[in-house]
């Protein structure tokens, strides 16, 4: 299963990162690191990713838009929004768009995890 | 404009609690919390988010260099440049400005961050009458500063 990873924070990036390698989730690979929408979309284009984790609060791009852009693709990916924005109109606004699941900053790593788990594995 | 209420403070001052509870597991004390003046002085590295929409303003991070490294280090990062403790203490700002939303809505809309290196980053950036939370976390001094206005 290949993973993007999407957000304006090297921090964020990083440690999504390193969640999903120190835990060794099963069979997931990591394809790609994006700044934002833009190189989001233009990276999920070429490595067609299963998963994306996706920040809202981005420059040249946001999230809700590149949402849209990618679920305009064949075979789009199952999103799990990762943001700060944690009204509900926020969160109903991204899963109506095709979101498959939404984890508030700041988060834990197992609240990551699991969270990973749900949108990878949605049956 | 109108001003906040004691209850819209108290949401940023259990927000900064949460953040590094959940970031590091330990919260961090709340050293003070007042209404402070345009001289506020602040630490190294700053993350600012403006608010637009319903709301004006801006609210301020103000970290020193040492707590940034340790949060670092505790979310399994081990690259200390300057250029990401400032992505780290924006993410700070990024974080309680967007779980300011859960109270004030969507109309509440934020920026992406700024970042500014420099005790007097701040200085020059707030109003006549911020509201600022002092706190410890880990032995390190840090500050949040509020300056947001109601439509």
């Amino acid at each position: 299963m290949k993973l993007l990873i999407v957000d304006d924070s090297n921090l964020i990036r990083t440690r999504i990162a390193s969640v999903v390698e120190a835990t060794q989730m099963k069979g997931i690979s990591i394809v790609g690191l994006a700044r934002n929408g833009r190189e989001a979309v233009r990276i999920a284009r070429v490595s067609r990713p299963d998963v994306v984790t996706m920040d809202l609060t981005m420059p040249e791009m946001d999230g809700v838009e590149t949402i849209r852009e990618l679920m305009r693709m064949p075979d789009p990916p199952n999103i799990l929004v990762v943001s700060a924005l944690n009204d509900k109109s926020t969160a109903i606004t991204a899963l109506r768009m095709g979101a498959r699941g939404f984890i508030n900053k700041p988060f834990t790593d197992d609240e990551l995890r699991l969270a990973l788990l749900d949108v990878c594995n949605p049956n | 404009m109108a001003t906040l209420t004691e209850d819209d403070l108290r949401l940023f001052v259990d927000a900064v609690k949460h953040y590094l509870k959940a970031t590091s597991g330990q919260e961090p004390e709340i050293t003070s919390a007042f209404l402070g003046d345009a001289n506020v002085t602040g630490h190294e590295f700053n993350g600012i988010v403006s608010f637009m929409g319903g709301y004006s303003g801006q609210i301020l991070v103000s970290m020193p260099q040492g707590m940034l490294r340790e949060l670092l280090v505790l979310q399994h990062e081990r690259n200390f440049t300057e250029s990401n403790l400032l992505d780290a203490v924006g993410e700070v700002a990024n974080t309680l400005a967007g779980n300011a939303r859960k109270v004030f809505g969507p109309e509440l809309d934020i920026s992406v961050p700024t970042r500014l290196r420099g005790a007097q980053g701040i200085t020059a950036r707030v109003r006549e009458r911020p509201y600022v939370i002092t706190f410890r976390w880990n032995r390190h001094p840090a500050l949040v500063c509020v300056d947001l206005e109601r439509r």
